[in-house]
């Protein structure tokens, strides 16, 4: 706000001490309140877009946030070991810590395990079940006073008897349990009944969860349950997850800040004792302030575009309003008015715009930031389900309206600049500028843009750095437009630079591939701002040359077509203003369809690629998994592959030493006999089974996806490649490898974790290394989805989830396709601002028309003419403007697609039927947009508007 | 010289335009005007008129009431045979298109017409064919002296130069009836006399030229000139 404050003392000044200026700004504001209006509105929605991004990423984050208090309450750190006696030991040394430490207020043992938990029918079989809850064993009394603040930790009451069961919110609300329902438990190959005891508020420890979404699916039951499922089941199984919580001193979310100290605490206080230690709090709390920001970063980035179509009308409208006030201004200048009052007067006009605009425009962010949560709500939903709670931090707000503000009066304040260089003479005869002739000053411009362009180009080429390398080029060529200008026509020389930067625009990402690796999305916006200029630059100095092909067309004699065409061309600023809006906001709307379309349309593909030889997939609990030589003898199957999946970390040279958390899964060898997932970087190795085989055989080996370690979306980041080193650790007994990737397979919706060979696995993991997902072939006119259902019904005691392929692929392309709905409407908010310096331009265009459209009524011009010229004007620059957007866009997304941005078997295709909406819609609406001006200037009465002009 | 009231002598041809009773009132919130009371007026084929009075009297009102270019309160126009006023709009503004010609004060050219578009702009108007257009566009550009001057723009020609284009606009259709209000209003005095010289040509070669000026020397080239006062005709003076 600081900000405001400061870029508003000058203009306060004018307000307090230039009562002439202020009255000008003033009335002139008065004078014309529908088009001040208009002003304020494509003003405010660039304050809305970017005042609603930042309030995305304040729902996003503080959604994140709020899992702190839902999944962890006071426990910041989990101290995770292998075993029931490990855990033993482990929590004597920490409560030795507890009592000695200032940073720690609390330890607390706890065991968990993964198990299916279905309520019963009354023929006993399952009613209702969730395949994969976490039971929990942990002491009541010692949990309730964990961390100091029995009502954060949301448990009450005493521990479960044995056979009792105390269940979370969420798993309550899953199954529709109430206090005195039965429950059976499975684990292990074996079952327990039990009764629900209570309900527990999803909160704090009763909440504690470490899987993905906001969901808690705790059952907590008596200590020594788990120990005897596994004593009465059989098989190979990962036994219960013992670990220690740490609470640190303090509430739940400044505790968070002593992470840091109390781990080194942790680390030395549990000296050979193997655990791995996890800042579950801190890791949290840091995921929600990264997406937050990222959400922000990418609606920005996404909105940059309607931001500076609002920039383009604000400039259009101050030119207007200049060349429409040319003789006033002429006049005032006359009689003693400086160029600066001229300049105070305009930009303080602006200034209140701005204002207001910024002020709305803040208000109307918050309203969008609520739209766009509620949309991504149905997003977020599905398997794990992540509740969004919309949330406004007023810093954000601020900075909207810190950021709308000073970008319109920056603007402003330059246009008024601009539009102040009058001559007065011709200003109060109303005459047109004269030709201008190269000056010096646009000659040493120029040599400073080819200079800058080129030095970019010598750093930003050799160096690969995306900007520099987009623009430099560009820049070049543009300074040569004034350094020729003595020389060469115009015409060609804009024309020419203007191809050679859209050339350059469209094919720089395939030409130096290495610049745009893992390029940003402000990249992409770069791309678009210069290819949209390029082309309205190109478009605009060739209007001539258009105008007499359409008039052609048109048929010479066409009254409306010749006036129609008349005032765009030979109002070329006018025109190249609105021309951008359009081409800007058109652009990134097709752009988003095509995109959107290439993915969604490619189901069959995209299946083929992630399921590899196989149909469907059956993840199960770990502590009870499907038996895979069972599942093998079910009529439809044909081969089953064994994975195991596991959670790990990994240290890579992306991640410059440091360990990140990822999943590693184990192959076996029906897996690559089958089909495994395709490679797109095979490495050393002549084809992907051999590199696959090499895997299984060498437990040194990984194949690891391009998408290993990448988070949000877009095109990877900097990725691996094979030969480099990596460091696989086990998080639990904190046991490490080292690995060399081998090759890198397709990123899919299924999988994109690093795979090992089982037995590399089972060597670093121990008997936690379990078979829980099971890759399934089926024979020949077996339906997947159909043998799926079956398998689900058949293995549910084991917690099995089995999906088809196809169904998995479609549910992610779902997801995305929401993602790609939300973002188009948020990109078409520029089109609301690309109408509206529509509208403005032909309000003013029926104003200052208004003698002329007196003479042509006196000349025998009839009314329903001259509305039909007025809506062909309007018609041409919005057809002109989506011809322009659209082309670039597919031209990029072609572009995009044959340099395998995003994989090297995408085919290109484009959605006609979108598009054709798209584009006839923004049309239609346009054209209704000029109906009402284009209707007054048909009323328009000749004798009233000559006497009025006259 | 003879003073006659609003007729012609029975020597001249029959009249192009009978105006009878014509009363026009401007209205405003604040206080009603009377522009032209009870107005009569015959101008036959060929005649030049000029319209005459101080500021304010109504000239233009009654220029731009006879021309159909504004409505009417009461009376009628007949123009060529044609009540104007009981015309739609559309009709009214096709027998314009076809009859009359119009020279302003402001020249009002189209400025994104260059100056031979501007000047075939009432031919197409008219139903003309684009090249058959052009070519009287130019014809008439070219009699009036701007044969070099076809393909600039408005705001590119001198104030003489774009009345010439103006008056080469309101001739190139041929009209029955040429309105010029105040035509030589923006002009200095020599390429007034031009303009003026210009316009006895075309009144010499037959057309219905009624000019609307307030200097009286512009008003004497004319064979007839009314005065009009406070709304009202109070003289109509023919110089035989």
């Amino acid at each position: 706000m600081l900000v405001v404050a400061v870029a508003s003392l000058p203009f306060v000044f004018v307000v307090a001490r230039r009562p002439v200026l202020r009255r000008l700004a003033l009335r002139s504001i008065a004078r014309r309140p529908r088009e001040s209006s208009l002003v304020v509105l494509g003003s405010l929605l660039g304050t809305a877009i970017i005042t609603g991004s930042f309030v995305v990423g304040d729902t996003l984050a503080a959604s994140l946030r709020q899992d702190a208090v839902t999944k962890l309450g006071p426990i910041d750190e989990l101290v995770r070991t292998s075993s029931a006696e490990e855990q033993d030991a482990l929590t004597a040394r920490l409560a030795d810590l507890d009592r000695r430490s200032e940073a720690i207020d609390g330890v607390l043992p706890l065991t968990t395990a993964t198990a299916a938990v279905a309520v019963p029918g009354p023929d006993g079989q399952p009613r209702r079940a969730e395949p994969a809850a976490t039971v929990v064993e942990v002491d009541f009394g010692g949990a309730r006073s964990f961390g100091g603040d029995p009502s954060i930790t949301g448990i009450d009451g005493d521990t479960p008897r044995s056979g009792r069961a105390a269940v979370g919110e969420d798993l309550a609300t899953e199954l529709g349990v109430a206090p005195g329902d039965p429950l059976t438990v499975y684990a292990y190959g074996a079952q327990r009944e039990l009764v629900v005891d209570r309900i527990l508020a999803q909160r704090g420890v009763a909440g504690v969860s470490e899987r993905p979404g906001s969901n808690s699916l705790n059952v907590f039951v008596a200590p020594g349950t788990l120990q005897q499922l596994v004593v009465e089941g059989s098989g190979d199984t990962v036994p219960p997850s013992a670990s220690v919580a740490i609470s640190n001193r303090g509430g739940v979310f400044d505790a968070a800040t002593g992470t840091e100290a109390v781990g080194e605490e942790i680390t030395a206080a549990l000296g050979q004792v193997p655990a791995g230690l996890a800042s579950v709090k801190q890791d949290l709390l840091d995921q929600a302030e990264a997406v937050g920001a990222e959400f922000t970063e990418l609606f920005t980035s996404i909105g940059f575009f309607s931001v500076l179509a609002g920039v383009l009308l604000l400039v259009n409208i101050f030119v207007m309003l200049a060349q429409e006030r040319k003789p006033e201004m002429g006049m005032l200048r006359a009689v003693g008015l400086r160029r600066s009052g001229l300049v105070g007067s305009f930009a303080l006009e602006g200034w209140c715009y701005a204002l207001v605009a910024a002020g709305l425009g803040a208000m109307a962010g918050i309203g969008l930031g609520r739209v766009i949560a509620g949309v991504a709500t149905d997003i977020f939903s599905g398997d794990e389900a992540f509740d969004l709670t919309f949330a406004v931090d007023a810093p954000s707000v601020q900075n909207g309206f810190a950021i709308g503000f000073t970008i319109s009066v920056v603007t402003v304040t330059l246009t008024s600049l601009w539009i102040a260089r009058i001559n007065v003479i011709r200003a109060i005869r109303d005459l047109p500028e004269p030709p201008q002739r190269p000056r010096a000053r646009s000659l040493v411009g120029g040599a400073v843009v080819v200079t800058a362009g080129a030095l970019l180009c010598a750093t930003g080429i050799p160096g690969e750095e995306p900007y520099a390398t987009l623009t430099g080029p560009v820049l070049v060529v543009s300074g040569l437009g004034p350094l020729l200008a003595r020389v060469a026509n115009r015409r060609l020389l804009v024309s020419g630079a203007s191809i050679a930067s859209l050339a350059w625009a469209v094919s720089a990402f395939g030409l130096l591939p290495g610049a745009f690796d893992g390029a940003e999305i402000p990249v992409f916006v770069v791309q678009g701002i210069l290819l949209t200029a390029s082309a309205v630059a190109l478009v605009s100095q060739n209007q001539e040359a258009i105008g007499a092909l359409l008039r052609r067309l048109g048929g010479g004699r066409s009254m409306a077509v010749r006036l129609g065409l008349a005032y765009p061309l030979a109002r070329r600023f006018r025109t190249g203003m609105i021309l951008a809006m359009y081409s800007l906001v058109v652009f990134t709307l097709v752009f988003i369809t095509v995109l959107s379309n290439l993915f969604s349309s490619q189901i069959e593909r995209f299946t083929a690629d992630v399921a590899g030889g196989f149909d469907l997939q059956i993840s199960s609990n770990s502590a009870n998994p499907v038996p895979a030589q069972e599942v093998g003898t079910t009529s439809g199957v044909a081969a089953v592959a064994t994975l195991a999946d596991a959670g790990a970390e990994f240290a890579t040279p992306m991640t410059n030493g440091e360990f990140e958390s990822w999943f590693v899964t184990g192959i076996d060898e029906v897996f690559v006999d089958e089909g495994p997932t395709a490679l797109n970087d095979l490495g050393r190795f002549p084809d992907a089974d051999s590199a696959y085989r090499a895997v299984l055989a060498d437990p040194r080996l990984v194949i690891v996806s391009d998408f290993f370690l990448q988070g949000g979306g877009g095109p990877p980041e900097a990725a691996l490649v094979p030969g480099q080193s990596i460091t696989l650790r086990d998080p639990v007994s904190g046991r490490v490898r080292q690995l060399t990737v081998a090759a890198i397979s397709e990123s899919s919706f299924a999988n994109d974790a690093a795979y090992v060979s089982l037995a590399s696995l089972r060597d670093l993991y121990g008997p936690r290394a379990v078979a829980n997902r099971l890759l399934v072939a089926t024979e020949d006119g077996v339906d997947p989805a159909v043998l799926a259902e079956r398998l689900d019904a058949t293995y549910l005691a084991n917690g099995a989830d089995a999906e088809s392929f196809r169904t998995i692929v479609a549910a992610n392309l779902s997801s995305q396709t929401q993602f790609f709905r939300l973002m188009q409407g948020y990109l078409a908010l520029g089109l609301v601002v690309g109408i509206a310096g529509l509208g403005v331009v032909m309000v003013r265009a029926v104003r200052e028309r208004r003698r002329q459209v007196g003479v042509l009524r006196a000349l025998g011009y009839e009314a329903g003419a001259v509305r039909r010229a007025f809506m062909l004007e309007s018609a041409f620059v919005a057809a002109e403007g989506i011809a322009i957007g659209s082309a670039l866009a597919v031209a990029t997304a072609f572009q995009i697609v044959a340099n395998d941005t995003f994989g090297d078997d995408l085919a290109f295709a484009l959605p006609w039927g979108q598009l054709a909406v798209l584009v006839v819609a923004t049309f239609v609406v346009s054209i209704l947009a000029t109906a009402v001006p284009a209707q007054q200037a048909s009323h328009v009465r000749p004798a009233v508007a000559l006497r009025l002009a006259d | 010289m003879t003073t006659t009231l609003h007729s012609p002598p029975s020597s001249l041809p029959a009249p192009i335009l009978v105006a009878h009773g014509v009363r026009k009132t401007y209205r405003t919130a604040a206080a009603s005007v009377d522009a032209l009371r009870d107005v009569d007026l015959d101008v036959a084929a060929g005649e030049f008129l000029a319209v005459m009075g101080p500021s304010g009297s109504g000239k233009t009102t009654l220029l731009n009431c006879l021309s159909g270019l504004d409505d009417i309160d009461e009376g009628s126009v007949v123009v060529d045979g044609h009540d104007i006023h009981t015309l739609s709009d559309g009709r009214r503004t096709r027998h314009r298109a076809a009859s009359m010609g119009f020279i302003f004060q402001a020249f009002n050219l189209i400025p994104v017409f260059s100056a031979v578009e501007n000047v075939e702009l009432p031919l197409l108007l008219a139903g003309v064919s684009a090249k058959r257009a052009r070519q009287r566009a130019q014809e008439s550009l070219e009699r009036l002296g701007l044969g070099h001057r076809l393909r600039h723009r408005p705001p590119e020609l001198s104030g003489g130069e774009q009345q010439r284009v103006t008056v080469a606009r309101a001739i190139a259709g041929e009209p029955q009836i040429v309105w010029a209000d105040e035509p030589t209003g923006n002009l200095d005095t020599e390429t007034a006399a031009t303009v003026m010289e210009l316009l006895r040509d075309l009144h010499r070669d037959g057309l219905t030229l009624i000019l609307v000026t307030h200097d009286p020397a512009i008003g004497a080239s004319a064979a007839r000139r009314i005065e009009v006062r406070d709304g009202r005709i109070v003289s109509d003076d023919r110089q035989d």
